[in-house]
């Protein structure tokens, strides 16, 4: 080992041969332990990365107020006459009283100017020529869609009226342009009277319009657009269906709402009841409950999905209420009040729901304005009121924020944080009250069709999914491990051993992409036709080698050999073979004998479990499978290092290989199979491919080992390629991904303590 | 007797017995996997014999003998043994509509392997088993009858799987570089409009390069569409067993065969060709068929790639841990979070990796470098270089402790002699201690090749796909590509076997695949351990 250099080198010659190599074993020190320490500083940053990613989802919202401006007063307008909306950017709203419209730009809050043509279109919408003296005396915003509106009048007649925001690009710079257009005026109410208030909602086939008049009458009216005959005609024929609501009570109605499907009518009156219409045959609306909210009812909505129902009231209490139906009688459904929310100081004058989640906001008359989210039963924001009350609201189409417009005439602008409302520890892992469900539930269901769809974010099932399959796949493979791993340290001649051991270990280099697809595509269906013998194997199995191990006592110990030996080691092997070979050749007798000849029947009828062919006890055995091999190894490690002089002076006090085995060998390596144990739950746990490719991936509640779950695991690599970044089902997937870095982290750490203590105590002797 | 009974359960016989049952389980398992993946995997290379069965009813059955069982719950009275089934692989899938038929045993005449009937491998509805009609060029026919058809049709099935080569060649090699260069002309004139700089006469310079790669790439679909043209010359009017006929283009055929006419050294001849047809082919009907070359390119390159990111780290954190930092505490901690590491699901590495790999640092470097493909993300989305560093990250514990194990069976005294010697502790590090570790940290790096080539979980969510449009490496400069996504071998057998819609006729695939893989696997890992034991070896020689 020497250096050589030349000292020739003019650079060595400056600084000194000594100089540069002390330089170099400082510099290479510090390299050594800045790249020791980056490598370790990133395991932690995983750790970090993934809390980071999880933590939004538990932030609580924020709010702030943008803009305030001050536009007009309001103090002579009837709240059923007004109505804001904003679009999705935030940076265009509208103010809509009396049939007149008002742009704002945010968050400046400069009025524009009206384009002619917008104008024009105002105008003429308020001066159309069958209703000159029309007056407009009631506004409804259409559910489900974002600035589409029905215009009553003093006369009976209602006009659609649609705001768009026209968007074009030039130079890659957004400009949104606002857009009016009106639509045919129809007669509401056929005796001409005038309109009080108003639902309205439009479909494809035309608008529909519940309206009630003056003197208190309930008329229901759906224009039904058809083309008209004639090959070439392409103008729409329009036709009025008419009814009129006459149930009692209708002329105290103080609110009306229309759902978005057009299927049922929702009336709240003063007195505090709610009615509730099924109005799929406009012909003939049907009464289908009247149900008492306490209060007089102020505002009511409902949400997105046409299943839940907001009833804000006088005394300023916020519920939701759900359409139930009764899975055993059917028939109607019936409204059920599910949950109050914080409620407000005073009585709720708006509702305004999100149009993508089950979100909504509610409004006072003090200028309260609070943010809701349904699933998760959580009042999200509460922004106090100044004192006057709210007109119109509503909650932005992106639900990150909020335009209000209270009657001193101020429009407001907030600015919502709010980006994961449906997630609370209690919605995550506690029972809900799911839409269309009859009580509390654990579901977890991330994705629908729709944006109607409420996401169930219940992440119990996979949990417990993950705790199924680790106790079934660890009930299989722990006795095997473990006592194959005794054998293996005690019994077995060394020089088997050292041939049986790597042959276990090589099954730890498995690919789980192998076990898994052998698991679910050549075992699954095989279980499926052999699982008579393979449920009788488990009886036979223990009870052939019992009787063989009795006969074998009496044979000479000439053909036996030396206990621990290849020839004993075959015996095993032929034991297990033949009994499994006999019992599948009897799978048909065992199924009629000890299953009535059908397994699946029996099973259905004694115990009432249904037979998935992707089980988990297909999981079972293929997880045992991987996991084996791990357990095995550090148990045989930890059992095969008890210091052998322990061994031999018990051997030498006399006790027998069977006292020193369960006497002090199994005891003092306790820790190491304890540790073993562990590390194989860890990787039970974390497994994907074979939970993937081996069950049906259903995340349901119950331990039968004959149908599928979902795991953790699985869920993440099921969902994570759906998951748009960001979202809240992507963070709930970091939320599993961190539950499983914590729960092996605790689990390996662990066993690497228990394991270092009895290295430790090794030492010692 | 019940003394010798209490001595028999005293002795604990009965429970040792049980021990060794369980090491036979075990053992049992493990050969029972390996048998089974081989007999299926290798099975598949076999040209099989076809066999022709009449049926009771007069129809005829064609195909290869997939297997024979008892018909559930047959058992009468007469049979008591039950019933029993042969299920046959019938091919023709586009006239029957399923590959694979049973036929009770109790149905069938007669059965016979006739010379004459052969199978055609297709490039689309699998196999084909039948006998030849005509082979006609355009309307006129070319050879009529079974016998001489066969003669016609061999040079001419040779002479189609040299144009279909070449349309590859055209349509990969020379339209794949024309569609490289127009998609790069247009990146850089939006990279100039990007920045201001898209003065009027380079960006009319690059349009004009544009029209001019366009008017190339018609002159090249032209002659592909000719050549294709050529390939539909000639076609042959095979028919099934029963007699129902189907035409088919002779471009259409991979290659025929006459299992039934040929003879052991054919065979055998054959085994080879079809192994190597599958470990070089392309695959071909969403992957069921075909061959796997890119997915073993796939995941040999990201293997390559990990390797590349994973030792420096591994190796370094090693040293320090072993060779630098004071052993205490805080080396007990960092050895526990190692070990945790290696412990942590894999699938949990694919969400970090998603999540900071492609999304974190990819999403940056689009926005910092790529801006001109945006929307659409360079490295903002999965790829190669992206799933090999989360595998480096799941693979590091290994190269650690391994590298820490050779470390720490190098001699004292070596350390001490070289110190002795005057020189420095780098110097040591570098000339002794390094090359008695390196066996030490191969097995580390074999055993962390090991686990990447099995793992499938994080790649799913960090870039694999089911099928590659474009290898990570080819003629293109940069040569490299690390922002692509690739095929690989596992997620291959996922694939194939669980999202394929017909996965029974996709099976044979599947277990070839896993064979290929296990085999990989298995012998990196045994290499491993012969490493190790080499090593162990030469220590305990040199320490005497």
């Amino acid at each position: 080992m020497t250096i050589t250099s030349s000292p020739s080198s003019s650079l060595l010659a400056r600084i000194g041969l000594r100089t540069l190599r002390r330089w170099l074993d400082h510099g290479a020190r510090g390299v050594i332990t800045l790249g020791g320490w980056a490598t370790i500083f990133s395991i932690f940053g995983i750790f970090a990365y993934l809390f980071i990613e999880v933590v939004p989802l538990f932030y609580t919202a924020s709010w702030s107020e943008e803009t305030a401006v001050q536009i007009d007063t309001f103090s002579e307008v009837p709240p059923q006459n007004i109505s804001v909306g904003v679009n999705e950017y935030m940076e265009l709203g509208y103010v809509l009283r009396n049939g007149d419209i008002s742009f704002y730009t945010f968050p400046d809050g400069t009025p524009i100017p009206l384009a002619p043509s917008v104008l024009s279109v105002v105008e003429r919408s308020r001066r159309m020529p069958d209703f000159e003296e029309g007056e407009i005396t009631a506004l409804a915003r259409s559910p489900g869609k974002q600035h589409v509106y029905g215009f009553g009048t003093n006369i009976g007649r209602v006009i659609p009226f649609y705001v768009t925001f026209r968007v074009t690009f030039e130079d890659d710079v957004r400009h949104t342009e606002p857009v009016v257009t009106a639509g045919e005026p129809f007669e509401a109410a056929p005796d001409g009277s005038s309109i009080a208030r108003l639902a309205y909602r439009e479909t494809d086939s035309g608008p529909i319009a519940a309206v009630l008049t003056d003197p208190g009458r309930l008329f229901l009216t759906k224009v039904q657009e058809s083309e008209a005959g004639g090959l070439f005609a392409l103008e729409t024929e329009s036709e009025l269906l008419q009814a009129e609501i006459t149930d009692d009570g209708v002329d105290a109605l103080s609110v009306l709402v229309l759902d978005d499907l057009g299927e049922t009518l929702l009336g709240g009156t003063k007195d505090g009841r709610l009615f509730y219409w099924d109005i799929r045959d406009i012909w003939s609306p049907r009464l289908m409950g009247i149900y008492s909210a306490g209060t007089s009812i102020t505002a009511l909505s409902y949400l997105i999905g046409d299943r839940s129902i907001v009833v804000g009231t006088e005394r300023g209490t916020v519920a939701v209420w759900m359409s139930v139906i009764d899975p055993d009688v059917g028939g109607d459904p019936r409204l059920e009040k599910i949950r109050d929310f914080s409620p407000h100081d005073g009585a709720v004058t708006t509702i305004s729901p999100s149009l993508r989640d089950k979100g909504f906001l509610t409004a006072d008359v003090s200028g309260g304005v609070a943010l809701h989210h349904s699933t998760s039963g959580q009042t999200l924001i509460r922004i106090p009121g100044n004192g006057s009350a709210v007109l119109a609201a509503m909650f932005a189409p992106k639900t990150d924020g909020a335009l209000v417009l209270d009657n001193s005439g101020r429009l407001i602008t907030y600015d919502v944080e709010n980006e994961h409302p449906e997630s609370t520890f209690s919605s995550l892992f506690f029972p809900v009250l799911y839409e269309g469900y009859e009580e509390p539930l654990h579901i977890w269901q991330s994705t629908g069709g729709s944006d109607e769809f409420e996401p169930k974010f219940g992440l119990w099932p996979i949990m417990f999914g993950t705790l199924k399959g680790t106790i079934y796949a660890m009930l299989l493979a722990t006795p095997l491990a473990v006592l194959g791993a005794i054998y293996t340290a005690m019994f077995m001649r060394p020089n088997v051993r050292a041939v049986v051991k790597p042959v276990v270990e090589t099954m730890a280099a498995f690919p789980t992409v192998v076990l898994g697809f052998l698991a679910g595509l050549w075992f699954a269906p095989l279980l499926e036709k052999i699982f008579p013998a393979v449920a009788a194997m488990f009886l036979l199995i223990p009870l052939a080698v019992v009787v063989i191990c009795v006969g074998w006592q009496f044979l000479p110990s000439r053909l036996k050999g030396t206990s621990g030996n290849v020839t004993e080691l075959t015996v095993f092997m032929l034991v297990l073979a033949g009994t499994t070979w006999s019992c599948l050749q009897l799978n048909p007798q065992i199924e009629s004998w000890l299953f009535d000849s059908s397994y699946k029947g029996w099973l259905q009828s004694s115990f009432g479990l249904a037979y998935d062919q992707r089980n988990a006890l297909v999981i079972a055995f293929a997880m045992g499978m991987a996991v084996i091999p791990t357990i095995f190894s550090i148990s045989e490690d930890s059992l095969s290092n008890v210091p052998p002089h322990l061994i031999a002076g018990s051997l030498a006090l006399g006790a027998t290989p069977w006292q020193t085995l369960t006497k002090l060998v199994i005891i003092s390596a306790s820790p190491g199979v304890f540790s073993a144990l562990m590390i194989g739950l860890g990787r039970v746990v974390g497994e994907t491919m074979i939970v993937l490719m081996a069950t049906g991936n259903t995340p349901v509640m119950d331990m039968n080992l004959f149908n599928g779950f979902r795991t953790l695991s699985a869920n993440i690599a099921v969902e994570m390629p759906e998951a748009p970044h960001g979202g809240t089902l992507y963070r709930l997937l970091f939320l599993a991904g961190l539950l499983l870095f914590v729960f092996t982290s605790i689990v390996n750490t662990l066993a690497e303590i228990v394991r270092q203590r009895l290295r430790a105590r090794y030492s010692q002797f | 007797m019940s003394d010798r009974i209490k001595k028999f359960l005293s002795s604990g016989t009965l429970f040792v017995w049980f021990c060794g049952t369980a090491v036979a389980a075990s053992l049992l398992m493990v050969g029972g996997v390996l048998l089974l993946i081989m007999v299926n995997g290798l099975g598949f290379f076999w040209p099989h014999a076809l066999v022709e069965m009449t049926l009771t009813d007069g129809t005829r059955v064609l195909g290869e003998l997939k297997g024979e069982e008892v018909i559930p719950h047959s058992a009468t009275p007469e049979f008591p043994e039950g019933k029993t089934r042969v299920r046959l692989k019938v091919g023709n899938r586009d006239l029957y509509g399923l590959d694979f038929r049973w036929v009770d045993t109790e149905h069938i005449a007669s059965a016979d392997s006739p010379k004459d009937v052969a199978a055609f491998e297709r490039r689309e509805w699998g196999n084909f088993y039948g006998r030849i009609r005509e082979v006609s060029r355009g309307e006129d026919v070319v050879a009529t009858g079974n016998q001489e058809g066969w003669k016609a049709l061999q040079p001419l099935i040779e002479q189609a799987n040299d144009l279909q080569e070449e349309i590859e060649h055209l349509q990969r090699d020379v339209i794949g570089d024309i569609n490289f260069e127009i998609e790069g002309t247009r990146l850089r004139i939006r990279e100039l409009e990007l920045r201001g700089q898209d003065d009027a006469r380079e960006v009319a310079e690059l349009q004009a390069m544009t029209s001019q790669l366009e008017t190339q790439y018609h002159k090249h679909v032209e002659t592909l569409r000719a050549l294709s043209r050529q390939l539909d010359e000639y076609s042959v009017l095979l028919v099934e067993t029963n007699g129902q006929e189907k035409r088919l283009p002779v471009g259409q055929i991979v290659k025929a065969l006459r299992p039934n006419d040929m003879d052991f050294f054919e065979k055998i001849l054959r085994y080879f060709m079809n192994f190597w047809s599958v470990l070089s082919e392309e695959p071909r009907e969403a992957n069921t068929e075909g061959g796997i070359s890119p997915a073993i390119f796939g995941t040999v390159m990201m293997v390559l790639i990990m390797s590349v990111a994973v030792v420096p780290f591994g190796v370094l954190a090693a040293f320090y841990l072993r060779e630098y930092a004071k052993q205490g505490l805080i080396v007990r901690v960092i050895r526990i979070a190692v070990n945790n590491l290696a412990g942590v699901p894999s699938i949990v590495f694919g969400v970090f990796g998603l999540g900071f790999f492609v999304y974190a640092v990819g999403g940056t470097i689009d926005n910092l470098f790529y801006p001109e493909a945006l929307p659409t993300p360079t490295f903002g989305t999965g790829g190669i270089l992206w799933a090999s560093f989360t595998l480096a990250l799941l693979t590091v514990p290994v190269v650690i402790v391994s590298t820490e194990e050779g470390l720490s069976a190098v001699p004292r005294e070596y350390r001490e002699g070289s110190l002795a010697l005057g020189a420095t502790k780098f110097e040591s590090m570098l000339r002794v201690i390094l090359p008695c570790a390196l066996p030490g940290i191969l097995t580390g790096l074999i055993l962390a090749v090991a686990r990447a080539t099995g793992e499938v979980a994080p790649l799913m969510l960090t870039g694999v796909v089911k099928l590659a449009p474009a290898l990570p490496l080819d003629h293109h400069f940069p040569f490299l590509h690390f922002e692509r996504k690739f095929m690989h071998l596992g997620f291959h057998i996922f694939d194939v076997g669980f999202q394929s819609p017909n996965v029974e006729a996709a099976k044979p695939m599947v277990y070839v695949t896993t064979l290929v893989l296990v085999m990989v696997v298995i012998v990196l890992n045994l290499s491993a351990v012969a490493l190790r034991n080499y090593m162990q070896k030469k220590f305990k020689a040199s320490a005497v």
